[in-house]
């Protein structure tokens, strides 16, 4: 039943579909938060006395008047990793470098594991390329995640 | 002036260790402002979030980004926390500071981090530092330790780096991007796909990671193991998630495969694979589809990077440190994978130290008691006089 019906649109993701779904799955990896910052919305009640809002939650009567204060600092090293790892490839160009001191493909043949259950796995589904162990794992992945979003 | 004492800072990208030199123990704590949406009306900065009652949802603001320090108004604030008068209640200008660096750290950070000591916090001497040479520096010199290769297994990722006779050796040093977070990350994916939407609840499963996930000496033989009904499986097991009403920390239940699993109001995640499946990650990234080797090969390639006579050398002092190097298991199998990749003349021995994460505090401290300290510091007569330039000179980082 399962696959007739989807032999109405029958999708099949090609090569690079299937690389950009991969990186997006890594860059997924190197999230550190998944949801929206709690805080974010906060409705302040129309009468509260305006504080003066810093990061640590605390008023700060005692700003020390410091050579350099700290806006110049926030203004001046605020940068991100990407830029800074540009700047950092314009100053050092040559190995070695962090760059060069990345880990290289491993010699030894790629292991598959199920997507579904974890275990090491034989088949690929067909639309878009995941690995599956079973045929009970198959039907999971088929009604749950493939082609379910786009990428 | 001459300071009073050192403070001893591991600034780590998951884990800040802090203390004054003198102290036995530092104070270990997340190096984050964290958010909790039952408490509304204040972040929690670094040790504080042992005050929250409902650490669910948890919503992480961390200073580095990839292992580097990009973010200073959030390191600013967690450090304002620490030197305060909640932590350990410092004033830094008459303290020498030693802080810790990652490994090929810009140098706009290494700038940053420089002006922020001496201008923002006064301090009278700074050391600049990578945690892996305080390790090493701090072991005393003997016949089998002329050279030592380091695995620093972080939060952000994992460094394979030869020291020959105390000093390392750049172009061989090797960085695999797994770490602690890539662990953590893929095991809510995993979990969330299976069982139980996790996605947001960082603080939880990393506690899950740690207390039931284990390194398999024998990946094939650990699969079909843990593939097998209840009464025969070795590794299943349940872990019991916190409520944070009657249960505040989650916990792993003992094997019993005769009792029902769920009691009362339990909530519960079933771990078979996923215990050795998550720190395999380690020593074969390409599981998940990263392309890069694992650990033991890029130690091979690392030694295979220095002179040939440093090999013995290198192979016999192979040291584990940083967080993601305390599951178990982790060093047997290391020892297994070098030595059946090593050439078979050479002697290899893998060792740990009584606790990974502080070892480089501890070393630190050790290294703020010797002689040899002063000449490695920049006093903030010599900041004023030259500014950043004896930085360059002075600290090997």
């Amino acid at each position: 039943m399962g696959s007739r019906v989807r032999a109405a649109s029958y999708v099949v993701l090609d090569e690079a579909a299937r690389r950009r779904r991969q990186r997006k799955a890594l860059e997924a990896l190197e999230l550190d938060n998944f949801h929206d910052d709690p805080h974010a919305n906060l409705v302040m009640h129309k009468k509260a006395p305006k504080f003066d809002e810093s990061l640590d939650g605390k008023t700060r009567p005692d700003r020390k008047r410091k050579a350099r204060s700290f806006e110049y600092f926030k203004q001046r090293f605020r940068k991100t990793f990407s830029s800074l790892l540009e700047e950092e490839q314009q100053l050092e160009p040559d190995p070695p470098n962090y760059t060069s001191a990345a880990a290289r493909p491993s010699a030894r043949p790629e292991r598959h594991l199920c997507a579904v259950c974890g275990f090491p796995s034989t088949y690929t589904c067909v639309q878009c390329g995941t690995r599956y162990c079973s045929a009970r794992c198959l039907h999971t992945h088929q009604d749950t995640r493939c082609l379910k979003w786009t990428s | 002036m001459t300071a009073s004492g050192t403070l001893v800072l591991d600034n780590g990208a998951s884990l800040l260790k802090a203390g004054l030199a003198s102290h036995k123990d530092p104070l270990v704590m997340p190096n984050a402002i964290m958010k909790a949406k039952s408490e509304r009306r204040r972040p929690f900065i670094g040790n504080q979030i042992d005050e929250c009652r409902d650490a669910s949802g948890l919503f992480y603001i961390l200073g580095f980004q990839k292992g580097y320090l990009v973010n200073w108004d959030v390191q600013k604030t967690v450090w304002d926390h620490v030197f305060g008068k909640d932590c350990l209640g410092l004033n830094l200008s008459r303290l020498n500071v030693v802080v810790t660096e990652p490994f090929f750290n810009f140098r706009s950070v290494q700038e940053a981090m420089s002006e922020m000591m001496f201008e923002e916090y006064d301090v009278a001497g700074l050391l600049r530092a990578n945690a892996g040479d305080l390790c090493v520096a701090a072991e005393p010199a003997r016949p089998d330790n002329l050279c030592c290769l380091l695995v620093d297994a972080g939060y952000s990722f994992t460094h394979v780096v030869p020291y020959i006779q105390g000093k390392k050796r750049r172009e061989a040093i090797r960085r695999i991007d797994v770490g602690g977070k890539v662990l953590t990350n893929h095991l809510k994916e995993i979990i969330s796909y299976r069982q139980l939407h996790v996605m947001d609840e960082t603080y939880v499963m990393n506690q899950l990671k740690e207390d039931c996930c284990f390194v398999s000496q024998d990946w094939r033989r650990d699969m079909k193991q843990a593939a097998l009904p209840p009464a025969d499986n070795p590794i299943l097991r349940h872990y019991v998630l916190p409520d944070f009403t009657s249960l505040r920390r989650g916990y792993m239940k003992p094997r019993d495969p005769a009792a029902a699993p769920a009691a009362e109001g339990e909530q519960l995640i079933r771990l078979t694979n996923e215990r050795f499946s998550v720190p395999e990650l380690l020593f074969h990234p390409s599981d998940v589809g990263i392309q890069q080797m694992g650990i033991p090969e890029a130690i091979v390639e690392a030694v295979s990077a220095c002179p040939p006579e440093t090999w013995p050398h290198l192979y016999r002092n192979i040291r584990l440190v940083g967080g993601s190097s305390r599951f178990p298991g982790f060093r047997d199998r290391v020892y297994a994978e070098v030595r059946a990749l090593a050439p078979d003349e050479l002697p290899v021995k893998v060792t740990q130290p009584e606790d990974p994460v502080t070892c480089a505090w501890r070393a630190g401290a050790k290294l703020a008691g010797e002689s040899r300290f002063s000449s490695r510091l920049v006093t903030r007569a010599q900041w004023e006089e030259h500014g950043f330039n004896i930085c360059l000179d002075t600290f090997d980082v």
